[in-house]
């Protein structure tokens, strides 16, 4: 059974993919998809709605360019801006798993030591 | 990035519908792609796009929340668009301006200097000429005044306050009004704190409080029923009970005495409250108005009924009064009705339209010289613009940055123009001469002030567009080879030659009328009064009172005539005292007498006609104290019934008998078909201006001897002018015990000082004003002249190589600019000698069209003209041939 996308990690997951190069909306599904090993159910439009509002904010651009099949199709591609954003997001969120993980599984020196 | 901006801003464009669009195209496309991908999984076609859609979730659902997320992008984008270029152009404009200083600080002054005087100016306009009262619906509000229809030959402006019982006729039979409110006021003496003092005292109706919609601020308004029992109650003003009773509630139903009445505190009201005449005193206290008293007049003020026309209104009270006045027997002469808008009570009302004219005239010399500056840079800017255009940049895009340009120019002059402004009002407040209180309500007001900007701003941006849309159609040409001259059109020239020619034409009435007004100070100040004002002083022990209780006005006068008599007989031995004397009148004021005048020899006067007759008592020595030339004959040599002398003016010597000698002639006067004495002419005296050299002293006046008037007379005091003089004199006048009698000391030549203040001040600014407009014309005229040299370098350079002399140079660049001067003044003088009739009601002594006046307008323009020359003569006499002809 895959497991639901927590939210406001679905952001920072299309960031994670888009740091790769260039990709339109299926192809970063499909990106999640193989990375997760299929144990994260993305919703489709969700993930639609997230690049947009990354779009917003600046953190990704678009442009609209053509696949190898040649179809149009809608590219987007992260800003330095974005960039930025996913460094610090993701060590946020290490810190916060790591932190969370060791008050779930825990061992006390492993709480003090992930807390320092 | 670059790659990204320009993409983004090709999306930029997209309408409504194209992303729109989008959304549904990216949608199917991934659709399409799922589906194609479940099937390379070997899933059946059909069952693979069911499943594509089934995992896209509720299609319908998302569509609506992906479009709608999607215009969100778009226009944050956009938005965010527009202040980055914003920004981009705004802190370019900055770099821009700053580079060049000088003009930018001559633009910025330029404009903050119209925008403040402008402001100020018109604030005071507005509050003192469209909002003089403080009462609701204030565009209704009028002052019911009468005036005589005929026989006025005083000089002045004779305005009655109309008898009470007409008034309260008018109050219950006028339909035109909404509101009528009479009133009264009058200076009387408060004897419960300590020493009496004296305060002054509105009498209204209860019904004033709401017609100027106010409230008590505590306590309560007298009752009809008072007003009509005469009962002794009173309305204290807020400024009263805060001084003088500590803001003390307790104060309602204290008793206060003023006069010789006690009355008892009833409310206390706003300070704000006021009679429509007394902007420059505020009321101590409120009495109830005693209507009864039918033979006592009333001062009036109206509110119009809605639709009712100042026409209608006046010819219904009219009526109303003509209805009254067949009952009873009414004056002799027969008056009209007059209704006034409040702000001809202004005495400053026509010297401030005036400024508001001059100071226009100023915010549009500094428009056109910002319009000149703008233009001018403009067009020095054309290869830079070109260049940026050949790069890459749109037109649209530079029109953009020179707007931006011209908002900033005007926001920093708008700024300094506000700060200006709040400045100019306080220091006007501040520096007001006395004889203008009315100038302390001033304040700076919001709607002038962001008229007056938008008309600044617009000048510049309007110029903006102009020398952009011109610099962008010639963008071709600024780039080749030569430019600079070609730039240099024809039809620019035109344009700025306008501008320096409008300029000096707005400079040059004003300055005409400036000097208008500086020659006629001058007059002012030298002006033959008919008498000597240095030193004099006027005691009076007591305004005359019409009679209430007979026998107590006429113990009353008694008494001040015995006061007087004493204060003669103490002052006659006091050192720097020169001389003394009595007269019926101090110095500005007047007396007249309404009756039928009849000269001896001359035609009978018919006994309806009436007249106005000037008059005044006097004892003998009074014209040898006053220094008043007798003309003719002497002073009064008999003072007694038995052979009744008279001394007429010049004027009464001239309307009467016409330059033949009236020493001898007999005159009497006629008083409701009743002829007194013959009166015999001893002595012409040369007329008088006591009020001061504005006052028509020609009017026709009669001397009777003193004794003749029942008045309590006026003492003049000469003293030699001296500072100790009126200390002395103050001392002995303070020796009165203030229980008897509270007499007044009048420094006549203080107060002719003060009836000169008014014009003095109105000269001093519309200098100011005047000074402002022609330096920045000047600015104008420079930057006029220093461009023209400037583009012309090559040419003149090439012609000093082939020898012209620097002399010619010069006198051809001076000549120009002397053209566009007098071409300027004769515009600007020729505006005056139509113009200059506004100007006529504040000259004394100068006709409008002075020739002086416009000959030392038209000279002083010239000069700064040829001032403003002196610099780019001298940088064209200078330019080196060589360097000349190499800078291309």
């Amino acid at each position: 059974m895959p497991l639901p996308v927590l939210k406001g990690t679905l952001d920072l997951l299309v960031l994670r993919a888009l740091n790769w190069g260039p990709m339109h909306g299926f192809e970063i599904v499909s990106w999640l998809e193989r990375a997760a090993n299929r144990t994260l159910d993305v919703d489709d439009s969700a993930l639609y709605q997230a690049v947009y509002r990354l779009e917003e904010r600046g953190l990704l651009s678009a442009e609209w360019g053509v696949t190898e099949n040649n179809r149009r199709a809608r590219y987007y591609s992260i800003t330095t801006q974005g960039r930025a954003h996913l460094r610090s997001e993701t060590k946020n969120w290490v810190q916060y798993a790591e932190t969370v993980t060791a008050i779930l599984t825990g061992s006390k020196e492993s709480l003090t030591g992930a807390t320092t | 990035m670059i790659r990204s901006d320009v993409r983004r801003l090709l999306t930029l464009k997209l309408r409504r519908r194209d992303w729109e669009r989008e959304v549904e195209d990216e949608i199917r496309l991934h659709l399409e792609l799922r589906a194609e991908s479940l099937a390379g999984q070997g899933m059946p076609a059909d069952r693979a796009t069911a499943e594509a859609i089934r995992r896209f979730g509720s299609l319908t659902e998302a569509r609506a929340r992906l479009v709608d997320a999607a215009r969100h992008r778009e226009q944050r984008m956009q938005r965010v668009e527009f202040w980055s270029t914003a920004r981009q152009d705004l802190a370019f404009a900055v770099r821009t301006l700053g580079r060049n200083k000088t003009w930018t600080a001559v633009a910025v002054l330029t404009l903050g200097l119209g925008i403040g005087a402008t402001t100020s100016v018109f604030s005071a306009t507005s509050s003192l000429l469209l909002h003089p009262l403080p009462y609701p619906d204030a565009d209704r509000v009028v002052i019911v005044q009468q005036q005589p229809s005929k026989g006025n030959n005083t000089g002045v402006n004779v305005s009655i306050s109309p008898n009470r019982q007409v008034v309260s006729a008018w109050m219950s039979a006028a339909h035109s009004f909404q509101d009528l409110e009479p009133y009264d006021e009058k200076d009387g003496l408060m004897r419960t704190h300590g020493d009496p003092s004296p305060v002054h005292v509105a009498a209204i109706l209860p019904s004033f409080l709401r017609f100027a919609g106010v409230r008590p601020v505590i306590g309560r308004v007298f009752s009809a029923s008072e007003v009509a029992a005469h009962a002794p109650v009173l309305l204290l003003g807020e400024d009263a009970w805060r001084t003088r009773f500590g803001s003390d509630p307790a104060v309602l139903g204290r008793a206060i005495t003023i006069d010789d009445t006690a009355y008892a505190i009833v409310g206390v009201v706003p300070q704000v409250l006021r009679v429509p005449s007394v902007a420059a005193k505020p009321a101590f206290a409120w009495t109830p108005l005693n209507m009864a008293d039918a033979g006592r007049s009333a001062d009036v003020v109206g509110r119009l009924a809605r639709g009712a026309s100042v026409g209608t209104a006046t010819r219904e009270l009219e009526s109303i009064q003509a209805r009254v006045l067949t009952r009873g027997d009414g004056p002799g002469v027969s008056f009209t009705t007059i209704l006034l808008d409040p702000s001809r009570l202004l005495s400053f009302r026509q010297s401030l339209v005036i400024l508001t004219w001059a100071v226009a005239l100023v915010l549009l010399v500094a428009c056109t010289n910002v319009a000149h500056l703008v233009l001018a840079r403009t067009a020095s800017r054309g290869r830079e613009l070109a260049i940026r255009t050949a790069i890459g940049a749109s037109s649209g895009r530079v029109f953009r940055q020179l707007l931006t340009e011209s908002a900033a120019l005007a926001f920093a002059g708008g700024i300094l123009g506000v700060v200006l402004a709040w400045v100019g009002v306080k220091a006007t407040v501040g520096i007001r001469p006395a004889g203008l209180p009315e100038l302390a309500s001033v304040r700076l007001d919001g709607t002038t002030l962001v008229l007056t900007a938008c008309i600044a701003v617009f000048s510049a941006v309007a110029f903006g567009v102009v020398g952009a849309v011109r610099t962008g159609r010639r963008t071709h040409d600024s780039l080749k080879a030569g430019a600079l001259s070609t730039s240099h059109s024809r039809a620019q020239d035109r344009v700025r030659n306008g501008l320096v020619v409008t300029e000096m034409a707005m400079s040059a009435l004003l300055l005409v009328g400036a000097s208008l007004l500086v020659r006629s100070v001058i007059h002012l100040q030298n002006a033959d009064l008919g008498f000597d004002p240095h030193g004099l002083y006027a005691i009076e022990t007591g305004i005359a009172e019409p009679a209430q209780d007979s026998a107590n006005t006429a113990a009353l006068a008694q008494d001040r005539r015995n006061v007087a008599l004493e204060l003669r007989e103490r002052l006659q031995h006091a050192p720097h005292v020169k001389g003394l004397t009595f007269s019926g009148l101090r110095p500005s004021t007047m007396s007249f007498m309404i009756g039928a005048l009849e000269a001896e020899g001359g035609p009978v006067p018919d006994r309806n006609t009436m007249a106005f007759i000037g008059n005044n008592s006097v004892t003998p020595d009074y014209f040898a104290v006053m220094k008043t030339r007798l003309v003719n004959g002497g002073t009064f040599t008999d003072t007694s019934d038995t052979s009744p002398q008279v001394i007429v003016n010049e004027g009464f010597a001239r309307e009467q008998w016409s330059g033949a000698s009236p020493i001898g002639r007999r005159v009497r006067l006629d008083f409701h078909g009743h002829p007194g004495p013959w009166w015999t002419v001893v002595g012409v005296a040369q007329n008088v201006a006591s009020a001061g050299p504005t006052e028509e002293g020609s009017a026709p006046l009669l001397y009777f001897p003193e004794r003749y008037a029942g008045r309590a007379p006026a003492l003049l005091v000469r003293t030699d002018g001296s500072k100790d003089a009126i200390a002395g004199v103050q001392a002995i006048v303070r020796s009165i015990d203030p229980a008897r009698m509270h007499p007044k000391v009048f420094g006549v030549e203080a107060m002719l000082d003060r009836s000169l203040a008014q014009p003095r001040f109105v000269t001093m600014l519309l200098l100011a004003f005047t000074a402002l407009a022609t330096v920045l014309a000047a600015i104008g005229m420079y930057g006029v002249m220093a461009y023209g040299v400037a583009q012309r370098t090559r040419e003149i350079g090439i012609r000093i190589a082939l020898g012209a002399p620097a002399a010619r140079i010069g006198r051809a660049v001076v000549l120009r600019g002397a053209g566009l001067a007098v071409a300027g003044a004769v515009v600007g003088l020729a505006v005056a000698g139509v113009a200059g009739r506004v100007l006529q009601s504040q000259l004394y002594g100068v006709s409008a069209h002075d020739p002086v006046s416009f000959a030392a307008g038209f000279a002083l323009l010239f000069i700064i003209a040829v001032l403003a020359c002196v610099a780019p003569t001298r940088r064209a006499v200078r330019i080196d041939p060589l360097t000349a002809i190499r800078t291309e």
